[in-house]
């Protein structure tokens, strides 16, 4: 891809190997310097639900598997930093890896059912007892979680610098977020991306051209809780308090809108629908009362007008945020 | 004659009490073209579903050029070099034609998940090998003006023609046709027949093709086997098995 800059078949190009993505985080680099403390807060909790759709649309996107592990997910990630940082006053890098893999580790566990031919409503009910077990720990192991009350987790450090303000955080964030994204990407546009779809759509004809079904699963629910677990990390970060509340139900529905408002299998729809879950509470905050209800009118909403999410407005923006399963 | 290219020896397959296979050997040649025809029930694509893995032998064997086969993962067989298509069709309809065909190649692009996840350069490398191999497949074919197209909106030929290229995609000795001409109109049918042989003279590939469509099957086959109640009752020429008086009878029900 050598030739002279500027030229028009040089930005096809540019944009179609991908790379095009590389300025939103860019961009994002100068988000503090417009906006004020409350608001980077939220910007902060929006990066975060960034990876809880992107990660939760692996299973249920791209894998498509009815699996509803993905608040536990969460949980495991924030309660495995926050004990690290708790008990152990583990430094934050350290204790975020910890969180990514006990993610992993939990996605890998919630895929033996799966392997064990169990799908659809089955894996579905199984998936949301694995969370409410998970919940049922979080209260009950109190001499590590401090059970129903929650832990307080100590001020993130990162290699000896103590990350005070959001502005801070929002920088070791953007990178962690715009890393795993970019690995997502990566992973979906390549032979292990097709490998899951080809799973989604027909089981034994996947197998039947030579993919290993069943170690695909394992890898797409693995890959899964480790970008949700690092979610969680992050989420422990930044609100410094981990809770067995934080990871019920109503947490896991958000997730799950999080993922159908923005599309399902589209890794922009992913963000997209965090960004308009996450920010929509907040402006309608002024309106006390209505807010669940303005929240569910605008999921409705979009759901009714666009069945494939806010992605499909995208796509028809440009081919460019069409997901596509191999690069050329 | 050296090992042909696969030989089956007495092949049972039970369904709980029902036997839907039983004791059936046959063997094939690279480049030879078997039809397997038979009654509805008579156990043809529970035939290629053993030969495929996707169900377990109670008893006999399948050998690959002289390996056996039986008892391997669906995938590990179809790595060794056995293919198949689907009667109902198996493509993948939400990827596109394009994708499809690279779902193929899958066991063939190098590459391990670490490369793959922070994009290395020999994962990307034989990530763009693969596309232009697929690329070159479809060209080959003429239906490279799909490429785009998700599979599941293409027409029953079209999807038809697709499902067999994702198959020999890697240049299997061995492919199974299950019924590929149902739904099909004649000059569609016929562009199969004219592919199906294709494979067989010129690329050397075995082919087991299941198929009612007798005149497709009298266009292609070397030999027809016939499947009666699970057991083989024919394996002839064309010809021999169509005065076969044994063929006659399972298919018009004289006593």
């Amino acid at each position: 891809m050598t030739g002279t800059a500027g030229s028009g078949t040089d930005r096809a190009s540019f944009a179609a190997s991908g790379r095009v993505f590389w300025l939103l985080p860019l961009a994002l680099l100068g988000l503090p310097l417009v906006i004020g403390s409350y608001v980077q807060y939220i910007v902060n909790l929006t990066l975060v639900y960034v990876l809880v759709g992107v990660g939760f649309n692996v299973v249920l996107g791209n894998l498509g598997q009815l699996a509803f592990a993905n608040a536990a997910f969460f949980g495991i990630g924030a309660y495995a930093t926050g004990t690290l940082m708790y008990h152990l006053k583990a430094p934050f890098p350290l204790a975020l890896c910890a969180g990514a893999l006990a993610g992993g580790l939990a996605g890998a566990l919630v895929a033996l059912p799966a392997l064990r031919g169990i799908r659809a409503f089955y894996l579905a009910i199984m998936t949301l007892a694995f969370g409410e077990l998970m919940r049922w720990i979080y209260i009950n192991a109190d001499a590590v979680t401090l059970g129903s009350m929650g832990m307080q987790v100590p001020r993130p450090t990162l290699f000896g610098y103590v990350l005070v303000t959001d502005v801070d955080k929002y920088y070791v964030f953007l990178a962690v977020v715009t890393l795993l994204v970019a690995a997502t990407a990566n992973l979906l546009r390549s032979r292990v991306g097709r490998a899951f779809t080809a799973i989604r759509d027909n089981e034994l004809a996947a197998a039947s051209i030579g993919i290993p079904t069943a170690r695909y699963m394992v890898l797409a629910f693995a890959w899964s809780g480790v970008v949700v677990g690092t979610a969680g990390a992050l989420y422990a970060a930044l609100v410094r308090h981990v809770s067995p509340e934080a990871f019920n139900l109503l947490e896991l529905i958000l997730h799950f809108g999080i993922v159908m408002v923005g599309g399902l299998a589209s890794l922009a729809g992913s963000i997209l629908g965090a960004a308009v879950l996450t920010a929509a509470p907040e402006m309608f905050r002024d309106l006390p009362g209505y807010e669940e209800l303005l929240i569910a009118i605008l999921m409705v909403a979009v759901l009714l007008l666009m069945p494939k999410g806010l992605a499909s407005l995208l796509a028809r923006a440009s081919p460019l945020f069409r997901q596509r399963y191999f690069r050329d | 004659m050296t090992d042909p290219l696969i030989a089956l020896s007495d092949v049972t397959v039970r369904f709980g009490g029902v036997t839907a296979l039983s004791g059936v050997s046959l063997s094939l040649a690279p480049g030879e073209v078997v039809a397997v025809i038979g009654p509805n029930g008579a156990g043809k694509t529970s035939l290629f579903n053993a030969i495929t893995g996707f169900v377990p032998l109670a008893d006999g064997a399948i050998r690959l050029r002289g390996a056996r086969i039986d008892g391997l993962m669906p995938h590990d067989i179809s790595t060794r070099g056995v293919r198949r298509t689907f009667q109902n069709g198996g493509l993948f309809p939400e990827q596109t034609v394009l994708e499809n065909v690279l779902s193929g190649l899958h066991a063939e692009v190098p590459g391990n998940p670490l490369a793959i996840l922070f994009g290395l350069p020999g994962a990307r490398r034989a990530e763009r090998a693969a596309v232009a191999r697929a690329r070159a497949l479809l060209d080959l074919m003429g239906i490279r003006h799909l490429e785009r197209r998700p599979a599941g909106s293409l027409s029953g030929g079209q999807q038809r023609m697709v499902e067999i290229v994702r198959a020999i995609a890697t240049d299997p000795p061995l492919l199974l046709l299950d019924e590929p001409a149902v739904g099909l109109a004649p000059p569609v049918r016929e562009q199969l027949a004219a592919i199906v042989k294709l494979l067989a003279k010129e690329r050397g590939i075995g082919v087991l093709l299941i198929e009612h469509a007798i005149e497709l099957v009298m266009a292609v086959a070397d030999r027809i086997v016939v499947l009666n109640y699970g057991e083989k009752i024919a394996d002839a020429a064309p010809e021999v098995v169509r005065a076969d008086k044994a063929v006659l009878e399972a298919y018009l029900g004289h006593a």
